[in-house]
């Protein structure tokens, strides 16, 4: 087969192509092209091959708990010559800005999931909320505690959950779904106690808060996103809950129309 | 802003990208051990030059520590094989020829069959870390070529090359695996 005078830089091209990083006119001409030049064609689709193969398989190597205390240990001691505050939660500076960000990350275009998805305009509540459980969610993550019941057997999860809360949680395994359930934990939102049952979406981590809401009322899920996180609250027959994670927000919202769905 | 103030905030916005920060590393050193200090090392400078992070993306901005202190971690330790060549060797300047198509009396050899992921990790750790590393962020960080290029400290045009090279070099080992 002749050489198309296009195809001279086609790994390029074509690599450029598959990551999609070719403007529009760009990509109409390449794809025209690709319909008429088997030989591109051929390498296009074993440049995806690779990609997909490479996206699926390649092992992801996962920092070990251990680096993470060691690290915190680290900054700690580089920090020692300064005075403790009393109150080292919740900065004020950084809650202000954490406000600002979500104040200018909030007014995102929402996509209907079969849910009404609201993003909270700024209310303090919903603010202090959110941070406390995207704090709850990294630390489950940087130590050793992600679960305290490591199994994906929810009829082991939900008993020891709500024989330590006073509520019952929701504990599904959404495997089937791309969310297999990895265990449940205590932790605390808020200064309430509330349960976390911890699911997996790929490598990432989804916690899913949930507590006794004596207030009860409904309230739709709300989204906020903080800090490349996604969380999500809603409130429900007297329980409120939230799920965080940084799985794209799209994969969130999904998740958590299972979980409504289910109840 | 007290110091407590600032770790909370580092580590707010810094230590959700330990992973990310670990896999590059793991797979720049090659091992566990040294990719834990590689790790720790950028994690300290990082808090150490927080200033310096101008509000844009945290991932590119601390993958690019983590990278800096492999390098000098490869240097101090002699690692010469470990060590980005400053320019590779023809994948910038040498369009033709195509690195794609190699002949082959048998077309069939020529599809990129399946691997399993201990397979292909020999493979892309086999590859030259210059290659290497754009793969990673590439596909496991799936960072745009923009991103990359802010993280290696190179221009766009030596990502694409980079790239495309890294990919034919890979494809190479993987039909030479297949016929071992």
């Amino acid at each position: 087969m002749t050489p198309h005078p296009a195809c001279a830089r086609s790994d390029l091209e074509l690599g450029r192509l598959a990551d999609g990083e070719v403007g529009v006119v760009r990509r109409f001409l390449l794809s025209r092209h690709l319909r008429h030049c088997a030989a591109c064609a051929a390498r296009y689709e074993e440049i995806l091959t690779m990609r997909r193969t490479l996206r699926e398989r390649l092992p992801a190597h996962r920092a070990p708990p251990a680096l993470a205390a060691r690290i915190g240990a680290a900054l700690a001691a580089e920090n020692r010559p300064a005075p403790v505050p009393s109150h080292p939660r919740r900065p004020a500076a950084f809650g202000a800005r954490l406000g600002g960000v979500l104040a200018g990350g909030g007014v995102g275009v929402l996509a209907g999931i079969g849910l009404t998805l609201l993003v909270m305009g700024g209310s303090a509540r919903g603010d202090r909320l959110t941070e406390d459980v995207l704090a709850s969610h990294l630390r489950s993550m940087m130590g050793d505690h992600l679960t305290d019941v490591p199994t994906s057997d929810r009829h082991t999860v939900k008993p020891w959950l709500s024989a330590r809360l006073d509520v019952s949680p929701p504990v599904h395994d959404f495997a089937a779904e791309g969310f297999p359930l990895v265990g449940g934990r205590l932790d605390y939102l808020d200064g309430h106690p509330a349960a976390a049952v911890v699911y997996r979406s790929d490598r990432h981590v989804i916690n899913l808060f949930v507590w006794h809401d004596p207030q009860g009322g409904e309230a739709p899920p709300a989204v906020r996103l903080r800090q490349g996180f996604t969380v999500i609250c809603w409130r429900k027959a007297g329980m409120g809950a939230c799920a965080v994670s940084d799985v794209e927000r799209a994969t969130l919202e999904r998740f958590v129309s299972l979980v409504a769905a289910a109840g | 802003m007290t110091a407590t103030d600032r770790q909370r905030r580092f580590e707010l916005l810094v230590l959700p990208h330990l992973d990310a920060a670990y896999n590059l590393a793991r797979w720049l050193a090659g091992n566990p051990a040294d990719a834990e200090d590689v790790v720790q090392t950028a994690y300290l400078r990082a808090f150490r030059y927080f200033e310096t992070w101008r509000g844009g993306d945290v991932r590119v901005w601390l993958l690019a520590i983590v990278r800096n202190s492999f390098t000098d971690w490869a240097r101090e330790n002699r690692s010469a094989r470990l060590v980005f060549r400053a320019e590779p060797i023809d994948a910038d300047h040498d369009p033709t020829p195509p690195l794609w198509t190699e002949p082959t009396r048998d077309p069939e050899a020529q599809v990129l069959g399946e691997l399993d992921g201990q397979s292909l990790a020999t493979l892309v750790q086999g590859l030259a870390p210059e290659y290497r590393e754009v793969l990673i962020l590439r596909e496991m960080e799936d960072m745009s070529y923009k991103q990359i290029a802010a993280v290696v400290g190179v221009p766009i045009g030596t990502v694409m090359s980079r790239l495309a090279r890294a990919r034919a070099l890979l494809r190479r080992a993987w039909l030479a695996m297949e016929v071992a």
